[in-house]
């Protein structure tokens, strides 16, 4: 009987994941769950808009399902729609790979003022997430808290002009927003030193094609290590660029302790610099890109812990994680790839082992919750890039209910 | 003809790329596609014809699975004379100073090695409109007919 794989999530990591398995197993039934009636995750809904090149890689995804057999089930949330239980129970293995999506908390007083923004809830909001918050004002000053690539792909999105958002999928209700924001100044803000920063340099030279900003780097530093080296130059390469009114400002080895406000909404930062000093800076938002934590549906903590073999994603016999679930909300998307293909040897070579009298019937019953497939995907992506708006590549349809309607129109009504 | 399809990648769309290469090619020849990861310098072959497919990563540098074959070519400098190879190369224009660098450095290393390149070194956009494979399924069949020609056999 055919052995069957449900991978849970369809960002990145679980159609990395059904790749590998499916090239090494062609007959393999490998089923991708998505609460969203949309796939590729982190793909549509983290990769920056004016990053399309990085979004290529959905061409290997979508043939997945077009060549490779592998099928989408999306709009289904499991631990809702369906228990793990249950989808344990139907599949010979079940692979968590769902991400981390919420934001972490810095942990200080103030947090809760408004204006405190974590970088996921922003960038969701940004990117027209069915479930974002609505888009917040940020006021004419804003700090960006972090030193990784989400803290640069913020800073560069609220420093662009509108011109250079050309080709993008941003939608027009962002675009609106950004260029309305009003943004005079933007400090990014990082805990370590420059030389510790976990961006990448090329997302810092990037910065350098900006055209309506003054950039300034306070205190890059320097370091023997090659790597860090690498930042520190392209921190450098970027000091003094251009003359537009928009002030962009690199400050580093500041931990910020309290957050203060006036009537509710945050006003000013406090930090200590590394040499114990107080600083205070004026702000009226604080963009927290400090990483990302589990937001607790899976009860990942748990499940992590209790691991049979956390190291190589074996949770408990026939069930696995990968990707940013099991290590932790670092590394890039060829990170993640390797991940993926490494447990892919370890999911076959377990399938392998089990006894080939396994009955498991490899699909899941819903009794009647509507599921988008495929083909649902297919026409809602033809709407969104049949006729997008002018020097746009896509316009996302953003809510549930109208994905669901495309995905419904034309449906055979005998399915 | 016996042709060797390698590919350098870090996200697998230049695998992907180099499979769909291997199967256009297959009908009229004998064709095998591998990782620039899983290849050796001292396997290099002159009866064969060899396909290189490589994208670029981070600031212009050699996606993940070209690193060691470079490293390899940089240690042992194989006499590679009488090897023909054609190369494509994938990038992303968003990243204008170092585009397309990842293809470039890999011919030099080969050029270098007395490896003697066939065609010109096309080169592919993340950030264009073209499919990969509608640039390089014409420019692969182009470099094997010429490949064949100076090999002096018949495609």
């Amino acid at each position: 009987m055919t052995k069957s794989v449900a991978i849970v999530g369809s960002g990145p990591s679980g159609c990395y994941l059904a790749q590998a398995l499916l090239k090494a197993s062609p007959g393999l039934r490998v089923d991708l769950l998505d609460s969203l009636p949309v796939p590729y995750g982190l793909v549509r809904y983290g990769v920056a808009p004016d990053h399309q090149g990085t979004k290529a890689v959905t061409r290997q995804f979508e043939r997945l399902f077009e060549r490779q057999g592998a099928r989408f089930i999306g709009n289904v949330i499991v631990g809702k729609d369906i228990s793990l239980e249950d989808l344990r129970t139907a599949y010979d293995a079940v692979v968590l790979a769902v991400g981390l999506s919420a934001d972490r908390r810095l942990g200080i007083p103030g947090e809760e003022l408004e204006g405190v923004v974590g970088a996921g809830a922003l960038t969701r909001a940004l990117y027209e997430h069915p479930d974002a918050d609505p888009l917040p004002a940020l006021g004419p000053h804003v700090i960006i808290m972090g030193n990784g690539n989400v803290a640069i792909d913020l800073l560069r999105l609220l420093a662009k002009t509108p011109d250079e958002l050309a080709g993008s999928d941003l939608g027009p209700a962002p675009s609106d927003w950004l260029a309305r924001s009003g943004i005079s100044d933007i400090e990014i803000i990082g805990r370590s030193p420059a030389a510790q920063a976990k961006f990448d340099p090329v997302m810092v030279k990037e910065l350098a094609k900006l055209s309506g900003v003054t950039i300034r780097v306070l205190e890059a530093g320097a370091s023997e290590d090659p790597e860090a080296v690498k930042k520190i130059e392209a921190l450098r390469s970027i000091d003094g660029h251009g003359s537009g009114p928009r002030r962009l400002t690199f400050r580093f080895g500041l931990t910020p302790i309290a957050l203060e406000g006036k009537h509710g909404r945050v006003t000013e930062a406090h930090f200590r610099s590394a040499k114990g000093d107080l600083v205070a800076l004026p702000c009226s938002a604080f963009l927290k890109a400090i990483g990302f934590e589990t937001d607790g549906v899976l009860r990942r903590e748990a499940l992590i812990e209790g691991a049979l073999d956390a190291a190589n994603g074996v949770l408990a016999p026939g069930f696995y994680a990968t990707g940013w679930f099991r290590r932790g909300p670092r590394g890039t998307i060829p990170e993640n790839r390797a991940d993926a293909q490494h447990l892919a040897a370890r999911i076959l070579a377990d399938l392998n082992d089990q006894p080939s009298t396994s009955q498991k019937p490899g699909t899941v019953q819903l009794n009647g919750h509507a599921v988008v497939g495929y083909e649902g995907w297919k026409k809602i992506d033809a709407a969104e890039t049949s006729n997008p708006p002018e020097n746009r590549c896509r316009v996302k349809i953003s809510t549930r209910a109208e994905m669901l309607l495309i995905a419904r129109q034309n449906e055979d009504p005998g399915q | 003809m016996n042709i060797t399809v390698l590919y350098g990648t870090e996200t697998g769309n230049a695998e992907m790329l180099a499979e769909d290469i291997m199967a256009d090619l297959a009908a009229e020849h004998d064709v095998e596609s591998r990782n620039l990861s899983d290849f050796g310098v001292e396997e290099f072959d002159r009866e064969r014809m060899y396909l290189i497919v490589c994208s670029t990563y981070g600031d212009g540098e050699l996606p993940a699975s070209a690193r060691p074959f470079a490293e390899a070519m940089e240690t042992a400098k194989p006499d590679l004379t009488g090897i023909y190879f054609a190369i494509f190369g994938l990038g992303d224009s968003e990243y204008h100073d170092t585009f397309n660098f990842g293809s470039k450095r890999l011919a030099e290393l080969l050029s270098a090695s007395g490896a003697e390149q066939i065609g010109e070194r096309p080169t592919h956009d993340a950030c264009g409109s073209d499919m990969a494979e509608d640039l390089a399924l014409p420019w692969a069949r182009k470099v094997v007919e010429l490949a064949a020609e100076r090999l002096g056999e018949v495609a």
